[in-house]
């Protein structure tokens, strides 16, 4: 495909050459580039099906594509005209500015330009132009997997001008949304590190696999939304966003409307972007280069002023509250804050945090449909169940993440101090994650079912966090049992784990079948409470004393 | 009691030996350099002694104690520095070591008090509560010495220590591993090049191929390679000859 694209750029070598530009070092320097985009690990994809040369963008491009049919479908089937517009325009900007920030980031940050080629006799317009030209191209790519399929649709269903006008404001969408992106690193540079901008942008990662999740879930219901959709208006605020200038701009093309309001709002459409662009090519990319060259530059220290100072800190206190060996500690700690910092465990376990939520929604309110209904008899059901056992689910799958780490190859520590119960490492773990993780989600699931089923439900969140960790443990007692972060990320799964998981699957279900039957026989409690609290114990004690042997390598 | 005994040692991986019957014996804490080419089972030596891998065939025994059977006891009493720097680069330096030092079983006290001490002396006291992830590899190798020695061990075992630090840097383990000695302790340090080993070294032990091929002092090893016995290993490891012709090529294609 890049050959494709760069026969397209040859088109203007002329222009090019008249600019004092080396064309083939222009071509060498974005083919190398663009070589670099296709292998460089995209997010929103297994980094197991990255490991070699495929060409990882096409797959990430095949994606967008997917998801603009869903768009496509969008257009065809909501009666609206603008809102359709609406849509469709918000989630170009939306989705551009995300995958310019999660993905694009690499390069917009990337500074090993200026050491591998500053050096080489480049003159520094072939360089410039060699950026732009990969950028567009980048842009261009993606703005075709993005806005064809919807752009098509439109025209089919409202008309061909009306298409055409709508590939013109997708395009100006797509410069809003570069110009965003940039505005936004540029704040966040100003402000802050190269470090923090990156961490910045793992945040903004996870977010995005939150949103597609979302997405996948809620843009087919948007499409039965025609009740919504006879009852929307445009208030005077709307105007303060660009998708609304743009769905009014081709409002006037669709109806041939063109009173005062919609005149004023194609100007606008139409101006705005392009003079943002023209302030961003003038302004914004220089100074924004500037700082790259200045954030490379060693980031200096700020951290003088604990020198010899021997301060407790709150990770170290929690660890000496709730893990009574060196060893347990050492695990927890470790546990603690190497899954706040590790951006590959970030990407995979917290997202999944964000689907809780999703999932309660769902389950809880049957998929949405009627919600005022189910919300109204809720107070008289036991659905806070879902409340009390989702969470654990989730945070469990934590307990295999752990295990994994780019930086695998440290875990010879364990085998080269003299570590006699390796059992409290993993121990120690277990319980950094049921605390960092579980306890702060279980919090606002309590807080949620408060309001919602009364002080009455107080006794079975407490009798549900006894079971829950009783799970827990269970779940991280059963199977091959691995170290924390001593093993290769992307090593296959072993076989039987589907049997475990059902195993697993039985287990959960006979504890929460148990918290039904306190449910219905209230006394239950105080007989099956100190049974759980028991087995809570003896389960700890095995995994304490594990031997070295039931360590899987 | 010998400090350190290898006899007939052996380890096969897959079938094919990577050690073929290494013996040694020590009895005096001294610095031995180990020395071999790439691949020729230095490692794996060393992960034997150090009871990491209890695998092997032979025998193997630490101040007296079988690897096999008082792995732990040996491991509290011995320091192992690996190769290739590897640790969990997105905790600080603190952090790491106070999860090492635990593992050690070094009290929370003692641990923090040696950590300031030592990262101070190795100039890395500013850096302290900052994350590896930025380290150079010098800086994560000072880092792994430190874990490797907080809990001052009478046995030390070195893989490639002095890879990737700086000149000067060099120069103050150097000085650090004489002092140990002094103190006397035993250091067993590997390494594929003879160049920094053969000034501090009191012992020489060359293996290739899972095999020893001499064992004495830099003095004696010259003088049989003079002979003839060990030219070709000794080449190697040196690096003079072969190293002259193949840099004379490289300059020849430039000009080409």
């Amino acid at each position: 495909m890049e050959k494709w694209l760069l026969k397209i750029v040859h088109i203007f070598d002329g222009v090019f050459r008249r600019q004092g530009i080396d064309i083939s070092q222009l071509y060498a320097i974005v083919e190398t580039k663009m070589t670099l985009d296709k292998r460089r690990v995209y997010m929103n994809w297994r980094q197991s099906d990255q490991s070699d040369n495929k060409n990882h963008l096409l797959m990430v491009l095949a994606v967008y594509g997917f998801f603009s049919v869903f768009m496509g479908a969008m257009i065809f089937f909501l009666p609206s005209f603008i809102l359709a517009m609406i849509f469709l325009h918000a989630y170009i900007i939306f989705m551009m500015a995300m995958t310019l920030i999660t993905d694009f980031s690499t390069v917009l940050l990337d500074t090993t330009d200026n050491q591998i080629i500053l050096p080489k006799p480049v003159n520094s317009r072939t360089l410039f132009m060699a950026r732009q030209v990969h950028i567009l191209l980048y842009l261009f790519q993606f703005t075709i997997a993005m806005c064809l399929i919807p752009v098509v649709c439109v025209g089919l269903k409202y008309g061909i001008l009306t298409g055409l006008a709508a590939a013109i404001t997708t395009l100006l969408s797509v410069l809003l949304a570069v110009f965003f992106t940039y505005f936004l690193y540029l704040l966040v540079l100003r402000f802050s590190s190269e470090a923090r901008a990156k961490e910045a942008v793992t945040w903004f990662q996870i977010a995005m696999t939150v949103f597609f999740a979302v997405g996948y879930q809620i843009i087919p219901r948007m499409i039965n939304m025609s009740e919504f959709a006879d009852r929307f208006e445009l208030h005077w605020y709307s105007y303060l966003l660009p998708p609304v200038w743009m769905a009014v701009a081709l409002e006037s093309v669709y109806t041939l409307q063109a009173d005062f309001t919609h005149l004023l709002v194609i100007i606008l459409a139409v101006s705005l972007p392009l003079l943002l662009f023209w302030i961003l090519n003038k302004y914004l990319a220089p100074s924004f280069t500037a700082r790259l060259s200045a954030i490379n530059t060693e980031a200096r220290d700020v951290s003088k002023k604990n020198q010899g100072v021997v301060r407790k800190s709150l990770i170290t206190r929690l660890s000496s509250w709730f893990t009574r060996t060196n060893l347990s500690k050492a695990g927890f700690e470790m546990v603690w804050n190497i899954t706040g910092r590790d951006k590959s465990f970030k990407l995979q376990f917290y997202p999944s945090l964000g689907y809780v939520f999703v999932f309660i929604f769902i389950f809880v309110f049957n998929s949405g449909r009627n919600v005022g209904a189910s919300w109204n008899e809720l107070s008289s059901t036991t659905k806070f169940l879902w409340f009390i056992y989702l969470p654990m689910f989730t945070v469990a799958n934590a307990l295999l993440f752990i295990t994994y780490n780019e930086n695998f190859a440290a875990s010879w520590i364990y085998r080269s101090a003299p570590v006699k119960k390796p059992g409290e490492l993993l121990l120690g773990g277990l319980i950094a994650l049921f605390i960092k993780y579980f306890l702060f989600i279980y919090m606002a699931m309590l807080a949620i079912s408060l309001y919602i089923w009364g002080w009455k439900i107080l006794d079975d969140f407490l009798f549900g966090l006894a079971n829950d960790y009783l799970c827990f443990l269970i779940l991280g007692s059963i199977g091959k049992q691995y170290l924390p972060f001593s093993r290769q990320p992307n090593t296959r799964q072993q076989t039987g784990r589907f049997l475990l998981a059902i195993l697993q699957m039985m287990i959960v279900a006979a504890l929460v079948g148990m918290h039904y039957l306190v449910i219905k026989v209230p006394a239950a409690l105080y007989v099956l409470l100190p049974v759980v609290l028991a087995a809570c114990w003896l389960l700890q004690q095995n995994l304490r004393n594990l031997p070295w042997k039931k360590i899987a390598v | 009691m010998n400090i350190l005994r290898l006899h007939d040692l052996k380890k096969n991986y897959n079938g094919t030996y990577v050690l073929k019957g290494i013996n040694l014996v020590i009895d005096e804490p001294q610095i031995i350099g180990y020395i071999g080419p790439n691949g020729a089972g230095k490692s794996t030596t060393i992960k034997i002694l150090a009871g990491i891998i209890d695998s092997f065939e032979g025998e193997a025994t630490v101040l007296g104690m079988d690897v096999r059977k008082d792995a732990l006891q040996i491991k509290q009493s011995i320091g192992y520095i690996p190769e290739q720097a590897a640790l969990y680069d997105v905790l600080t330096p603190l952090e790491y070591l106070r999860f090492t030092g635990r593992l050690y079983q070094l009290p929370d006290a003692v641990i923090e008090k040696k950590s300031w001490e030592l990262l101070r002396l190795f100039e890395l006291d500013e850096k302290a509560n900052m994350r590896m992830t930025g380290f150079s590899k010098g800086m994560r190798q000072k880092v792994l010495l430190i874990s490797g020695l907080m809990h001052n061990p009478d046995i030390i075992f070195l893989d490639e220590p002095l890879n990737g630090l700086d000149a000067n840097a060099v120069i103050l383990v150097k000085e650090i591993l004489a002092q140990l000695k002094q103190a006397g302790k035993t250091l067993f340090y590997s390494s594929h090049i003879m160049d920094v080993v053969e000034k501090i070294s009191d012992r020489i032990v060359i293996i290739n191929k899972g095999e020893t091929l001499a064992d004495g002092t830099f003095e004696t090893l010259k003088a049989d390679a003079a002979r003839g016995s060990l030219e070709n290993i000794f080449t190697a490891l040196t690096g003079d000859e072969q190293h002259q012709t193949t840099a004379g090529a490289f300059v020849d294609v430039l000009k080409s």
